[in-house]
């Protein structure tokens, strides 16, 4: 069925068994039809490339089929290996994941169905690539510069990082100041010292590094309020409040917060003292001025009377700032658990019930108390300190978060460890289920412990008041003993949870996010910082709870993302729509009906965005001047393989299609994965977008010899409904045809549950069994 | 918020509020006739098994045929929303409603005893009923028809001492379910104060039980004093006049027993007992002997009536608009229910 | 010991998992032994009680539990059930336990007590405290409410509610109902006095 003229080659791979264990690989050669036709044990191997690379070079091949696993395992390694063959003139027939893999041998013999399923699969991709056309991957520069969104320390280090590296960075800072949660934490612990360091100190010398670094513009008081991906760049949209202080007039003397008063509580010290509406975030805050808060202020103007340097007008507005970057770093960081979600510990009934990041700041020399440790109800050392663990992490009743917030466990020992030291008197307890302090910081534990801590191993029920002080319930759970413990002071180690930020960055880049709403990655194990959006990486706690060095490394890590990207563009498939400006005249219908939105008019043309084009040839069928095509032949590719798949179809033999898309295709290939198993008669074609599956693809089929066809699709997908609308046209058409509209299936797949795709192939299977013996 | 129906109500007869305190029964349909709720009262049902099933002489099988027996009542009946008087009524049959939609094979058998007794009718069809839409408490009831309820209080509660009781079965069996806490619960503390009254507030051993322990009371006795002295010395401390609950059970226990505990601990404690719905009534203006049903209480509710107030016509309009603000603002998606109530000032009016 | 679990299995788990008094599923074998739930459980507060130690004899395969007696001082207050981190519910856990208990024949003496409930709700239709309870009441709470019990039909005219009981049709169908279902079997079966007890 291959043209004459052009060579085929054929390379099939036994995957150490993985495939010959179950195919009959010579009999499977027998069968096939082409120039030149190999077998490995490993082709991905260096070995594989070699041979594969003399076959095409030595026997001038005009084609190459792999047979061998999935495009998803080893796509790139064979495109690479069948050089200087333009890559997609290579195809894969999955015959590991979707075939050896779910079709298991009864006894010692080969299967023979799975193996006569692939010599149909790889007839599918000879008939594929006999049609297919060299096409060249198209690269999308991508301008030399980035914005980081959030100034705390993931913030500020990849900031560093993309500036260091020459990129014209912004970095925007919703609060007045950068500096982020580890300015007020006080000390940070340091497993290998096995020490508390200062925080502020740490933070300095980076702060004052973006500050100075010519690349990057520190915009405070800012917030993207929209964003646009576009052909490789970022359009945003940042609103900037104004400070009402001239911050290059301001001097920072402080004459005007004396006149003010107005008293606000003060969030850098999480409320525990109070500020007044015109302020300095932090003694060592950039900008370094004064900034008034505007929703508490009076405008009664004596601070503006007072200021020898007259920076301050209250006539100034908000700003609206358009920025356009190459990349984008999300980096909007956490908040920590509403301790009111755990009425029983009273955080709000009792004074000295407080949490982790109050007593950082009672701690601290530049907190309320000016580093003096003391109960807030009294001013006294409290003699016993009682601490909680997990509250809100780890808890699967209502409000409560499943995940570890991973630093509390950590955050108690240090403070702690800080309290033990300057007081050895006072007493402490931590009440913990699991004391989490992985790798080093075991040996901060141990620290701890020798330093005097107590830890008593029970979930407190509830604080209570008992003559006069405070009492903490708790099983010891190791003494198998009710107890309650007395305490002056009860500190909660409460969770990490999203940003309201970090909420509502991900719903204005449209990236996804977690079950816990923290920015997804695009892979926990091997993508930890790209997000599923291209070009938008993400940093820091906005991702998951981690401490500060894993932030800065996540910060550099995603940092380096953005220079790859600047240096060598985005690579995408070139499957997208091309538009033919000879004969569009620009009426504009396609606009409409593109659901990815990747088309526009831009200087009089119609202008498609390739980073966002899915290929699935919506526009295509919208255009009644036929000036709109896509790359790359789809079409006759589709026939091709259909004719390959039912090529050779012996009587009495069931033949099913499925089409699948990448999600579609990646749920498959998990029922491989592991190990369930689907009849032998499903044959998987993937295809760009199951929207380019046309009613004459599935005609042809059924006339040709096709028993059934399967058509899935991921509800996600923002073609989801309308594919599901069309496929009741396409049965009325397989009606109008003769045959029963009941041989086309259509259902939703999603990649985590491939067990439901496999149930649906079997169901399938067995309907077109009944079908079919209808017709008998 | 969920949706609280006022209508095709079946009001749940509760065998301990029948024998002990009947006037919780005829204080609520007072309050329902006042505040505008569709019930009806039926002499077929039966009751919920909840005693015997708590003291485990109920089977699980036995309690949820006798529960879809119920169900089919309230269909024949065209009144699908149970409101229930007692905890125990509450949490068994949201129990036995999702244990019939869930479990196939249980609701074959269920209606397999169905058809072999010949009762065709009585079959349970899946979501015939739901736990969340169909069935509820009378507290529910009462909460979303707070403002209703400001606007018919006629006598001025104010300089009473009141704290509350949430059943356990109420609001910790089925959490998922339960409105205005699970580990702060105050739904009793939300419908006290849309009378414009504050409560206490949380005390120590709020959220704990009664300590009747069904088979504790009457087999552990010390066990389950212990445990109910845990909450009197509590609410001494906060020197609560009027303990407010919505279980029958709960009443029994801090009503019957507390001369007992009196003696028993060495403590005066005279707290007064009063059901959700009785304290409603007489706020209302209810007869206590003829709609309360006082004379069935042990510790004395009269001391109660020489300090009670009439509301004034100024006072009542302050606590309308109050309670209105509040109401929205509860209805508003952002309400943190865990969290403390948020209180009306009455004094000085809501911030 | 009973050999349907075998010990040092899963076995008993798993069976408390299945029974349909239990509503958490395999939740049951998510406990960290955190101990919450006896922080905040009245039962553990005031005796020897504890649920959280009943759980790990359940995980552990240790059947022995089924016997113990401190079991039977659990409230069913549900407090563990609502704010166990792991969405446990000892509570649960421990009705099950009893009602293997009683089907093993060896929680007779328990029940026997209440087992008024059972013969009121087969004879009338409805739950109520059982007469053997009324003498200690009595001396527990006082004759103002011996008074009042004997006059509660009364009571219950003046305010304007009908009879107590359902009405006989009703009551004629939940006993039938309750004797298909196998539960007067079960009442009379407990109140047996077994050889062993005499
Ligand atoms: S780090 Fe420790 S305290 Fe924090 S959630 Fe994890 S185990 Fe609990
Ligand atoms: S529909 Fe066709 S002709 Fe019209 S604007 Fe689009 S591409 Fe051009
Ligand atoms: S049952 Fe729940 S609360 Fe109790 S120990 Fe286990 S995990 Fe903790
Ligand atoms: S239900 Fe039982 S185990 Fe659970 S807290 Fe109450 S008394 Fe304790």
């Amino acid at each position: 069925m291959v043209s004459d003229n052009l060579k085929v080659g054929v390379f099939i791979c036994k995957c150490g068994g993985n495939i010959s264990d179950v195919i009959d690989i010579e009999r499977v050669k027998e069968s096939i039809d082409a120039d030149v036709i190999e077998e490995y044990t490993n082709l991905c191997s260096i070995n594989g490339r070699k041979i594969i690379r003399d076959k095409v070079i030595g026997d001038e091949l005009d084609r190459v089929v792999i047979a061998a696993c999935s495009t998803q395992s080893h796509l790139k390694t064979f495109q690479a290996y069948v050089q200087p063959l333009n890559p997609y003139l290579m195809d894969m027939a999955n015959i590991r994941e979707q075939c050896s893999w779910v079709h298991s041998t009864t006894d010692d013999d080969f299967n023979q169905k799975a193996t006569d399923k692939v010599i149909t699969l790889i007839n599918a991709s000879i008939g594929k690539v006999s049609k297919s056309e060299p096409v060249d991957p198209i690269v999308v520069q991508t301008p030399n510069s980035a914005a980081v969104v959030g100034g705390g320390i993931s913030g500020m280090s990849a900031a560093l990082s993309l500036g260091k590296q020459g990129i014209k960075t912004y970095l925007i800072e919703e609060s007045p100041s950068i500096g982020g949660h580890m300015a007020k934490i006080g000390k940070v612990f340091s497993p290998v010292k096995i020490a508390e360091e200062c925080g502020l100190c740490l933070l300095n010398p980076v702060l004052n590094d973006v500050v100075w670094n010519e690349n990057i513009e520190v915009m405070t008081n800012s917030k993207v309020v929209k964003a646009n991906r576009r052909a490789g760049s970022f359009n945003l949209l940042v609103e900037t409040k104004p400070r009402y202080v001239d911050s290059e007039k301001c001097l920072s003397c402080g004459d005007c917060v004396d006149v003010c008063d107005k008293l606000i509580p003060n969030d850098w010290n999480d409320g525990l003292t109070n500020r007044k509406a015109i302020y300095k975030p932090f003694a060592q805050c950039y900008p370094d001025s004064y900034v008034i808060d505007i929703d508490n202020c009076d405008k009664c103007g004596d601070c503006k009377r007072e200021c020898k340097m007259d920076a301050i007008s209250f006539r100034r507005e908000n700003e609206m700032i358009p920025l356009e970057v190459g990349s984008v770093i999300l980096a909007t960081g956490h908040k920590l658990f509403d301790p009111d979600l755990r009425p029983e510990y009273g955080y709000s009934r009792f004074k000295d019930v407080i949490t982790q990041s109050e007593l950082g700041r009672i701690l601290g020399v530049n907190g309320p108390t000016k580093g003096k440790f003391q109960c807030l109800s009294n001013g006294e050392v409290p003699k016993n300190v009682v601490m909680i663990q997990c509250v809100g992490s780890r808890d699967d009743t209502p409000n409560g978060h499943k995940y570890c917030s991973k630093v509390c466990c950590m955050v108690a020992l240090k403070n702690a460890n800080i309290i033990k030291h300057k007081y050895p008197d006072t007493n402490i307890i931590i009440c913990y289920t699991d004391i989490r302090t992985p790798g080093m910081f075991e040996k901060y534990y141990k620290h701890a412990q020798a330093s005097g801590i107590r830890l008593v191993r029970g979930r407190p029920g509830e604080v209570g008041k008992k003559d006069g002080h405070l009492v903490v319930r708790v099983e010891d759970t190791v003494k198998r003993e009710f107890k309650e413990l007395d305490a002056d002071m009860v500190v909660l180690s409460t969770a990490i949870e999203p940003s309201e930020g970090t909420n509502e960055i991900a719903k204005i880049f449209d990236v996804s996010q977690s079950e816990d709403n923290f920015i997804k990655e695009a892979n926990p194990k091997i993508k930890p910082v790209t997000t599923d959006i291209q070009g938008a990486f993400v940093a820091g706690t906005a991702q998951d709870p981690k401490d500060i060095t894993d932030s800065i490394l996540q910060a550099t890590a995603s940092a380096s993302k953005v220079s790859e990207i600047v240096s060598n563009g985005i690579e995408i498939e070139p499957f997208i729509a091309d538009v033919d400006y000879e004969i569009c005249d620009l009426c504009g219908e396609c606009i409409e009906v593109c659901k990815y939105k990747s088309m526009s008019i831009e200087k009089d043309r119609i202008f498609i965005d390739p980073m966002s084009c899915s290929g699935c040839g919506n526009c295509i069928a919208k255009c009644d001047k036929n000036a709109i095509s896509i790359n790359g032949n789809i079409d006759e590719m589709i026939f091709s393989t259909i004719d390959g798949i039912l090529k050779d179809k012996k009587p009495g033999e069931k033949r099913i299609i499925a089409f699948l898309d990448d999600i579609g295709y990646t749920a498959a290939d998990n029922i491989g994965i592991n190990r369930l198993s689907y009849p032998e008669s499903i044959h998987i074609i993937k295809v760009i977008s199951v929207n380019r599956v046309m009613p004459k693809h599935i005609i042809h089929a059924l006339k040709t010899g096709a028993d059934g066809i399967f058509i899935g699709e991921y509800p996600g997908d923002l073609l989801y409904d309308e594919i599901e609308h069309n496929m009741k046209k396409i049965r009325r058409e397989i009606e109008m045809n003769n045959m029963n509209p009941e041989r086309l299936a259509f259902s939703k797949v999603y990649i985590p549950y491939f067990s439901g795709l496999a149930r649906k192939f079997i169901e399938f299977d067995s309907k077109i069994d009944e079908i079919n013996d209808l017709a008998k | 918020m969920k949706q609280i129906p006022d209508k095709n109500i079946l009001l749940f007869k509760s065998c301990l509020v029948s024998i002990e305190y009947p006037g919780v029964e005829s204080s609520t349909t007072f309050v329902f006739d006042k505040i505008g709720v569709d019930y009806f009262v039926s002499r077929e049902q039966t009751c919920c098994t909840g005693l015997g099933h708590y003291s485990d002489v109920f089977d699980q099988f036995t309690t949820t045929v006798n529960g879809a027996r119920h169900f089919a009542l309230s269909h024949k009946l065209n009144r699908p929303n149970f409101a229930m008087m007692c905890a125990t009524c509450y949490a068994i049959n949201k129990r036995v409603a999702n244990l019939l939609n869930e479990n196939d094979e249980l609701r074959d058998s269920v209606n397999d005893v169905f058809d072999d007794c010949g009762f065709e009718w009585m079959k349970y069809e899946k979501d015939d009923i739901t736990s969340r839409e169909n069935i509820f408490h009378v507290i529910d009831i009462f909460y979303s028809k707070r403002k209703e309820i400001a606007e018919n209080i006629k006598y001025d509660f104010s300089d009473f001492k009141i704290a509350t009781h949430h059943g356990c079965h109420y609001c910790k069996a089925h959490y998922h379910d339960t409105i205005e806490g699970v580990r702060n619960p105050h739904i009793i503390d939300d419908v006290v104060n849309a009378c414009g009254v504050e409560t206490v507030g949380w005390y120590d051993f709020k959220r704990a039980t009664c300590g009747n322990g069904f088979s504790q009371r009457f087999v552990h006795k010390d066990l389950s004093m212990d445990a109910t002295n845990d909450k009197f010395k509590s609410l001494k401390d906060k020197n609560t006049e009027i303990l407010i609950h919505l279980c029958p059970n709960c009443h029994i226990q801090f009503d019957r027993y507390q001369p007992y505990m009196e003696k028993h601990y060495g403590e005066k404690l005279d707290i007064i007992n009063l059901n959700i719905a009785q304290f409603l009534a007489i706020a209302m203006g209810a007869d206590p002997y003829n709609v309360v049903g006082i004379q069935t209480h042990t510790v004395p509710v009269e001391p109660l009536f020489d300090r009670l107030k009439l509301l004034s016509d100024e006072d009542k309009k302050m606590i309308i608009e109050n309670v209105s603000r509040k109401v929205d603002l509860d209805n508003s998606a952002d309400f943190n229910m865990e969290a403390d109530t948020i209180k009306v000032d009455f004094k000085k009016g809501a911030k | 010991m009973d050999e349907k679990f075998e010990h040092g299995s899963l076995d008993l788990a798993h069976f408390i998992m299945n029974d349909i008094k239990f509503a958490q599923g395999e939740n049951l074998l998510k406990c960290v032994q955190c101990g919450m739930c006896t922080s905040a459980c009245p039962g553990a507060q005031h005796s020897d009680y504890n649920p959280r130690d009943m759980i790990e004899y359940i995980l552990e395969g240790d059947n022995s539990i089924i016997e113990s007696e401190d079991i039977w001082n659990c409230f069913y207050c549900y407090t563990c059930h609502s704010i166990c981190p792991v969405g446990n519910s000892p509570c649960q856990a421990n009705q099950v336990l009893k009602q293997i208990a009683i089907d093993e024949g060896i929680a007779d003496e328990h029940l026997r007590p209440f087992l008024g409930f059972g013969d009121s709700f087969l004879n009338h239709g409805m739950g109520g405290i059982p007469q053997n309870f009324f003498k200690e009441m009595r001396e527990d709470i006082g004759e103002d409410w011996w008074e009042f019990k004997n006059h509660l039909d009364d009571v219950r005219t003046q305010l304007g509610l009908g009879p107590v009981y359902p009405d006989d049709d009703s009551i004629e169908e939940i006993s039938t109902i309750l004797v298909k279902c196998g539960f007067k079997d079960r009442v009379e079966k407990i109140r047996e006095i077994k050889d062993y007890e005499k």
